[in-house]
This record gives C-alpha cells, structure tokens and sequence, in this order.
C-alpha cells in the first residue's frame, strides 16, 4: 500500500491541459524528487494533492482510500502538509506565533506547540529572528520558517514547493539536512526542485513531468538518464 | 502565543483597565450632566470600536456595517418591549441575540468576498437595514423612532454600567485574543490560504468573528437603546461607522487598547467640534489618512514606541 498515490489526475485551465493523466504512487517513507522544466505542471499536482484545487479528473488515494472532495483543511488534518512555492507566512504574526499556530491548528495543546515550536526554531537557526514578525524575516528566512511550520506535528507526507529557491547555501544544507535526518526517521516527503544536485544527492526516486504528463519515475540516476527526459531538459516545452 | 506576543497584549489590557480606571474616577471632578452623557456615549462607540477593531484589525475583514448592528440591537430590544411588554431583563439579551445572528447570516453570505467586495456588500446590507426599518413606519414608528423604557434616569448609574460593560469586554477580547482563536483570526487575516493549508478552518473562525463582533455592537445598540430611551434609524447612519472606522484607526488598529482610547478622543473631539458642523468627519478623515500612511499602528503605536525607546 502506497502513503499517496494519483491515478490519472487531468486538469485544464481554460482549455490549456496543464495536467494530463498522471499517475504515481509513493511509498511510505519514500523521500521523491519532483523534476520538470517550467510550466510542466507541478505546482498545479501539488495544488490538486493538497486540495487547493479539484481535478477536472482522476483521483487521490491516502493510504489507499480514495480522497473525495479534498480541501486544503481536510488535507492538512489527513496528514498533507506543504510548502508553497510563492513562500506563505502569517506576516504581522512573530516567527515563533507562526510555528505554535501550525501546532495549535492540528490539535497540539498551547504548552506541547510552544515547547516543539522553540525545538525547530533552533534546529532550524531561527532563534535570533524568532521573535521578529514573519514579514521582517528574509526570503530565505521566510522559506525556512514555513518550512518548519510543516513538521510542527510530522506529517504522513510533506509536498515540498522548490524549498531551496533562491536559499543561501548555508540555509539550503540545514533544510536539506532537516529532512535527510527526517527521512532517516521513516519521514515520507515528496520534494518539487530545479535544483539537480540536491535532487540527486537527497532522493533516491524520482518522477520526472513534461507539458503535464508523467515522463519517467523510478530511481533517480536512471530518470535522469532517460532520454525523453533529457530532451525535455534541453528541448523546453515540446517533448 | 509566545511570551513576547502575550505580554503585548497584557500591556494592552492592563494600558485599557487603566484608562477605564480613569475614566471611572471622572464623576468625582465632573457632575455636569452632559458632559457624563457625553462620556456614556463615548463608551457606547468603545463597543463599536472594540467589535469592529475584532473583526477587521484581527481577523482581517473589513464590513461596513458596525452602526447597523447597534441599530438591530437597539430595535431588537426597543420593538420587543414596545410591542409585547417583553421586560428588560429577556428583551436586552434577546436584542444582542438577534444582532448577533443577524451577523452570523450575513458572516456567512459573504464569506467567499475579500476586500473592496465585502466592504460593498456589507455596505449595501447597512443601507438596506437602515430604509426598511426607516420605512417600515406601522412596526417601527419610522424615522420618528421608537421610545424604548428608560431603565433608570439616574446618569451616574448609566454611566458605572457602561464602564463595567467595557471593562468586561476588554477582559473577554483578551481571553478570546490569549487563546489559540486569537492566533487563528490573525493567521487568516494575514494569508487566508496558508492559513486554510495549516489545518485552521477559516469559515467556522470567520464566520465566529463576524457573529462575535455584531453580538458587541447589538450590546452597544442595546445599553444605548435603555439609556437614551429613544431610538431611531439614525444610529445605523454609514457617519457613524465612518466614526468607528476613524476612532479605531486613530487608536490603534489591532491592538486592544487603541480602539477604546480612539473612541473618547473621537468622540470628545467630536462634541468639542460640533460648532463647526460638517468639519469634524473631514478632519478625522485626514488624521486617519496621515495615520494609515505614516504609523500604521495607531495613537498607541506611536505611544508604544515612545515608552520603549531605551533610555539615553
Ligand atoms: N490558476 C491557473 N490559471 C491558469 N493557468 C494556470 C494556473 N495555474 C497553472 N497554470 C498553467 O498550468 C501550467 C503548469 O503550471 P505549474 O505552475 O503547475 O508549473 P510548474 O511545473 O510548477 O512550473 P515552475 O517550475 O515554473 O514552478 C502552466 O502552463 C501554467 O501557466
Ligand atoms: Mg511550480
């Protein structure tokens, strides 16, 4: 049985398919790297696994059950947490609030959200900030925080945005490191980069979309060495 | 709430406890009549002000209609009394009761809208309260408004009632704002979606806050509806949330004391311009204006940051 699987997932926006029959399924305790040229489609399959969006079709299985009528309130007490691409913090929040928000929301008492939230702000090395409002942190900061207010409570899968954009390296390896040590825990993440060598250091699978459609998914060293994905690389949209 | 949030907010209630203390202490020095009626409807606008600042300064919507539920508090308690005898003691909590579901309708119709959108549409729904009860003269009484029983005339215990009234809102706001509640108004005032993506369901949160702020503005329409023993379409006027809207600006918006402090000074400045007629909206527009530009955070901002600048 798969943690989370999507079988046949197709979605348009005002006739342009920017989903079109994907399927995969990730294992329980799988760390899977997301790959694919701008504008494949992945932030749409991470909207849709996290109820952002609905599927024009197709269908989400959390441990196996199907997901009708996801939302993102739903999705999140499932067990589905994520990180968003455009970085979300409550802004006129303190970093520290943020973090004992995220507890609160999914059932932690005040005093076991405010002990866990002073946890990962140090093993994040927010601590100098974590009294500042969210909005006053930097990008790089901001990703890192939001980041952390997804294992607040550990999740059955983390859906990842492009967490290390536009990261100072020192600021990428503690969040790669986090979820390596995660991982090693028996943590399932599925992780959306354009960053290769993170990718291919980080995770051992991977699923590889072009123009909407899943073009490999396997071991990360043979999707990367698949020539469909390599023209998808070098070839831009069309593939 | 860490520690630093929480003794934020401590210091807000405790700087609102001690202006009610003072306030409380005016009737030694002052016996003049008007000027404590004055000051009572001073604290009529601090409910106002403490239910809109709820809604729009923490959890981030904006309505235009604070006036209007004071007024369906003030008809729900005044037209149950004048039509069936109800007595104070049922029609008082009735007349908060309908406000506040009247809210919780109108929370829920306009869930879905942000911004200008929600501004509108609660302004339409205060417009359209304020002429059907203008016009409904055979229930009503019409623009001629409605005489509701004076409970006492005695001003002095009007006005310890107001002052009691407002210290124990502030008590319950700061409950409600300690509470993990509080940390879900803000978490959906400042990005609804992440909010809706940690797990928080922002149409229950929403929908509490529209319905806990009308339930304060219908106590404010209520307390004034006994007080002044008269009540007409007036008090639904969109001047007077254009009032509110100034006092809690000029306050101190999503704080807990700004908006108690923003309604005397308003209110005060209001009575002491009432001479120069139309001028006084005009020049609360502008000082909000300057504020919303140059400090964001209000009167009690300002004055925040002055008592925490370190000592040379
Ligand atoms: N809300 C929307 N309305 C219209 N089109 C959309 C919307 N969201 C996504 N799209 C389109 O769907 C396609 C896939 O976009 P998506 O954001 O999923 O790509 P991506 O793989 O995440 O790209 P990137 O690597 O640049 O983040 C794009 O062509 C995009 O323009
Ligand atoms: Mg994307």
């Amino acid at each position: 049985m798969n943690a989370l699987a999507a079988r046949g997932i197709a979605k348009s926006f005002g006739g342009r398919k920017a989903l079109d029959g994907v399927t995969f399924a990730i294992d329980y305790g799988e760390l899977v790297g997301l790959i694919g040229p701008n504008g494949s489609g992945k932030t749409t399959l991470l909207n849709i696994l996290s109820g952002h969006l609905v599927p024009d079709a197709g269908e989400i299985l959390l441990d196996g059950k199907p997901m009708h009528g996801m939302t993102p309130v739903r999705a999140a007490h499932s067990g589905i947490l994520r990180m968003f691409q455009l970085t979300r913090v409550f802004r006129r929040m303190s970093a520290l609030d943020n973090l004992v928000t995220a507890g609160c929301a999914l059932g932690l008492e005040f005093g076991a959200a405010q002990a866990r939230a002073r946890e990962l702000v140090e093993e994040l090395r927010l601590e100098h900030v974590a009294t500042l409002d969210a909005g006053n942190l930097s990008g790089g900061q901001q990703k890192l925080l939001e980041f952390g207010c997804c294992f607040m409570v550990p999740p059955k899968i983390a859906l990842l945005d492009e967490p290390f954009a536009a990261v100072h390296p020192t600021m990428k390896e503690i969040m790669a490191e986090f979820i390596r040590r995660r991982h090693a825990a028996g943590q399932t993440v599925l992780v959306v980069s354009h960053d290769m060598p993170v990718i291919v250091e980080l995770c051992r699978s991977a699923i590889c979309m072009n123009a909407g459609v899943v073009l490999a998914a396997g071991e990360t060293r043979e999707v990367l060495a698949n020539h469909q994905v390599i023209e998808a690389y070098l070839g831009g949209e069309a593939a | 709430m860490t520690r630093s949030s929480q003794q934020r907010l401590r210091d807000e209630l405790v700087a609102s406890l001690a202006l009610m203390a003072a306030v409380a202490a005016v009737p030694l020095a002052v016996t003049n009549d008007y000027w404590l009626g004055v000051l009572i409807v001073s604290m009529y606008f601090v409910f106002l002000a403490g239910g809109w600042n709820l809604l729009a300064g923490y959890a981030g919507q904006f309505s235009l209609a604070p006036a209007t539920f004071a007024m369906l508090g003030a008809y729900g308690t005044g037209l149950l009394a004048y039509h069936w005898q109800v007595p104070a003691w049922a029609s008082i909590p009735a007349g908060i009761l309908a406000a506040a579901l009247i809210g919780m309708t109108l929370g829920r119709i306009v869930m879905r809208l942000r911004g200008p959108y929600l501004a509108l549409t609660t302004l339409s729904f205060a417009e359209i309260m304020r002429i059907v009860i203008g016009n409904s003269y055979d229930f009503t009484r019409g623009d001629l408004g409605l005489s509701v029983p004076a409970l006492t005339n005695n001003r002095l215990v009007w006005y310890y009632v107001f002052v009691a009234t407002v210290v124990l809102m502030q008590l319950a706001l700061y409950a409600l704002l300690r509470s993990r509640a509080g940390l879900y108004l803000m978490a959906i005032r400042d990005d609804e979606i992440g909010a809706a993506s940690r797990g928080i369901n922002t149409a229950f949160w929403k929908t509490a806050a529209f319905t806990l702020s009308t339930a304060l503005a219908g106590l404010a329409g209520v307390l004034y509806a006994h007080f002044s023993s008269l009540v007409s379409p007036e008090l639904g006027l969109i001047l007077q949330t254009g009032l509110v809207i100034c006092m809690v600006f000029i306050g101190g918006i999503a704080s807990l004391v700004g908006p108690v402090f923003g309604a005397f000074l308003v209110y005060l400045a209001s009575e002491a311009l009432r001479e120069a007629g139309g001028v006084q909206l005009i020049v609360f527009a502008l000082l909000v204006i300057l504020i919303a530009r140059f400090f964001r955070e209000g009167l009690w901002g300002l004055a925040r940051r002055l008592l925490e600048r370190p000592a040379p």
